[in-house]
């Protein structure tokens, strides 16, 4: 086993290493893979940010909540509604989504947050169920154009952005569409890196752990849990309109608008490593992963395979990760990246600083 | 001079009431202990000081009313409390939860981080390591480190020695009776086992179901036949 100081001359270099390695396949999949890989990639990102969101409130806070696919439609009817029918173009729209699911996600936390455990569990379940249908409701058909949804929700012309050149017809706009994922996922990242390693971030570990001792350590309960729930709906929002501008259209039974969608986001986050930075990249990878490597396994009539999943004309994926899930849980406790620390830490050790002032959580 | 002082002190939970109306008070510079058996109210009583729970009657703290005051402005002004059951946050590294107690706070904590590890040595030697990760005494330790990285002038501090070994319960003590003595701080301790309260306390209340029975300095409770029948068991 290798040890190594922590903030030392080889610590740095195989962080540097670990960095290097992650840009080279974040710049390898837009230029040297397929179409529908790379499409692949930016679903993966759209779901990486959806479960980021997620883990914001139930990893970090404990907090459960079953209704983030209303935040993702949100998001995806903010940006479709602005776009079609105010003219607005695509890049204004996410800030606009982020504002109004803040909005709307702390309107909903201030009763629900008030109420715990299974409570909470029911009360977002509710607003999952709701939201589908109240996008269908006749009466808002002038806004949401009811069952059928809004289309065409895209870029007239790709905006020139520097290094990537001009970028035309389909190939072009799903390179843009990577690259514009990608952008937000880094951006979602460094939020949620930046409020998990502050005081607020601490605040935040301490309700979870002990709601009555992070009480008498000052923390405000009512504010804290609205603060991060506003938060983490505006953070699935940017996902919604990710995956809108992508696809095009949004629907009230759109992907992961409907309930499916708040389960998978928990499904990736629990997988992946609940309460931990990476765990739902990690997780978001390995889903749709997954979901395209099984996608062909129901219509498939031959062999193992066929015995197994050929009663299912649906991918398979979520089955699969559901029991993926149960076995996890028993190994990894802390999901996947808990399992990757872990291993790894039988071949490199990060010896910590004797002074350390790091604001890390620790076990994960 | 009183620093905390209470007076018709009633809560409850809901319908329930539990404290019906007692008064109390803690000098500057005091070790108060709140004597009492199972289910008495001694818990409540810290939840009803420190702004936890709905409460009647007045709370002053240094001539200030906090009867309605919310928690964190409680804590803000000088009131920090260990919780029953130490409370300490598992998953937080030491050093975390120690951070985690300077929330109220907004200047450097620095200096009072290294202080405290310097009366809990064994803190320092795992400041790194989850806090869930430790004995039950270092957990204690850490809950009465956190509690004081606010900067408190009063510490609540509840059955500390539940479920510890008779001997880290000692050390414990002795540590509170050095923050005392040494810091000037003043402390409102719960306790079951008189033997121990009575040991370190100055002055001590009685309480039964709610209701404040007997006080007076540990020797005076100490001398008195019944109580020693009933809580000393001789
Ligand atoms: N959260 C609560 N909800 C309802 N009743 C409670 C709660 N906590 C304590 N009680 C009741 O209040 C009474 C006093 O409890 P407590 O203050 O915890 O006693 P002590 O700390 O002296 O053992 C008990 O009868 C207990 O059942
Ligand atoms: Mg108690």
């Amino acid at each position: 086993m290798l040890k190594i100081n922590q903030g030392s001359p080889q610590h740095w270099a195989l962080r540097t290493l670990g960095i290097a390695i992650i840009a080279l396949v974040v710049v390898w999949v837009p230029t040297q893979m397929s179409t529908s890989r790379i499409g692949q990639f930016s679903d993966a990102f759209v779901l990486i940010i959806a479960a980021m969101s997620l883990n914001l409130v139930l990893g970090f806070t404990g907090q459960i909540s079953i209704g983030h696919s209303a935040f993702f439609g949100i998001g995806g009817y903010t940006a479709a509604i602005l776009i079609k029918d105010h003219g607005w173009s695509p890049g204004y729209t996410f800030y606009a989504a982020a504002v109004v699911a803040f909005v709307v996600g702390c309107l909903i936390a201030l009763p629900a947050l008030r109420i715990k455990g299974i409570y909470l569990a029911l009360v977002t379940l509710a607003v999952a169920v709701l939201f589908p249908t109240l996008v269908k409701w006749k009466k808002l058909a002038w806004l949401t154009d009811g069952a059928k949804g809004i289309d065409s929700v895209r870029y007239d012309e790709l905006p020139e952005w520097p290094v990537l050149g001009e970028l035309k017809g389909r190939d072009g706009r799903a390179v843009f569409a990577y690259w514009l994922a990608f952008l937000v996922l880094v951006i979602t990242y460094l939020v949620c890196r930046g409020l998990v390693k502050s005081r607020f971030g601490r605040s935040l570990v301490a309700i979870r752990d002990n709601e009555t001792a992070a009480a008498v350590m000052g923390v405000n309960l009512t504010a804290t849990k609205v603060l991060v729930f506003g938060a983490s709906a505006a953070l699935c929002a940017l996902a919604g309109v990710l995956s809108t501008l992508r696809t095009g259209v949004i629907t009230p039974e759109g992907q992961y608008v409907t309930l499916l969608g708040s389960i998978v986001f928990l499904l990736i986050m629990v997988v992946g490593g609940a309460g931990t930075l990476w765990g739902p990249i990690v997780g978001g990878l390995v889903y749709v992963w997954l979901d395209n490597t099984t996608r062909g396994f129901g219509s498939e009539s031959d062999g193992v395979i066929g015995f197994l999943f050929g009663w299912s004309d649906q991918s398979p994926a979520t089955l699969i990760l559901g029991l993926a899930l149960v076995i996890i849980m028993f190994v990894a406790p802390y999901g996947l990246v808990g399992l990757i620390k872990r291993l790894w830490a039988k071949v490199v050790l990060v010896v910590p600083k004797p002074a350390g002032t790091s604001l890390s959580t620790t076990g994960k | 001079m009183s620093l905390l002082s209470i007076t018709g002190l009633a809560a409850g939970y809901g319908p329930l009431e539990v404290l019906h109306g007692f008064d109390l008070e803690v000098n500057q510079g005091e070790i108060v202990v709140i004597l009492g058996a199972n289910g008495a109210g001694k818990t409540t009583t810290m939840r009803a000081v420190s702004g936890m729970i709905p409460r009647r009657g007045r709370v002053e703290f240094d001539g200030q009313d906090i009867s309605t005051a919310s928690p964190d402005s409680i804590v803000r002004l000088g009131i920090a409390q260990v919780p029953q059951g130490r409370g300490t946050f598992a998953d937080l590294t030491v050093e975390d939860n120690m951070m985690a107690g300077a929330y109220v706070r907004r200047d450097d904590v620095q200096a009072d981080l290294e202080r405290w590890f310097e009366v809990f040595p064994r803190l320092r030697e795992r400041r790194t390591q989850r806090a869930g990760s430790l004995s039950g005494g270092e957990q204690q330790m850490l809950a009465i480190a956190r509690a004081l990285m606010s900067r408190p002038r009063l510490l609540l501090c509840d059955e500390p020695s539940l479920g510890l070994a008779p001997l880290i319960t000692q050390e414990l003590f002795g540590v509170l009776q050095k923050l005392n003595a040494e810091e000037g701080l003043s402390i409102l301790l719960v306790e079951q086992n008189a033997n121990l309260a009575l040991k370190v306390a100055h002055r001590v209340y009685l309480l039964e179901t709610g209701n404040v029975v007997s006080t007076g300095s540990a020797a005076e409770l100490a001398a008195d036949d019944s109580i020693r029948k009933a809580y000393l068991g001789s």
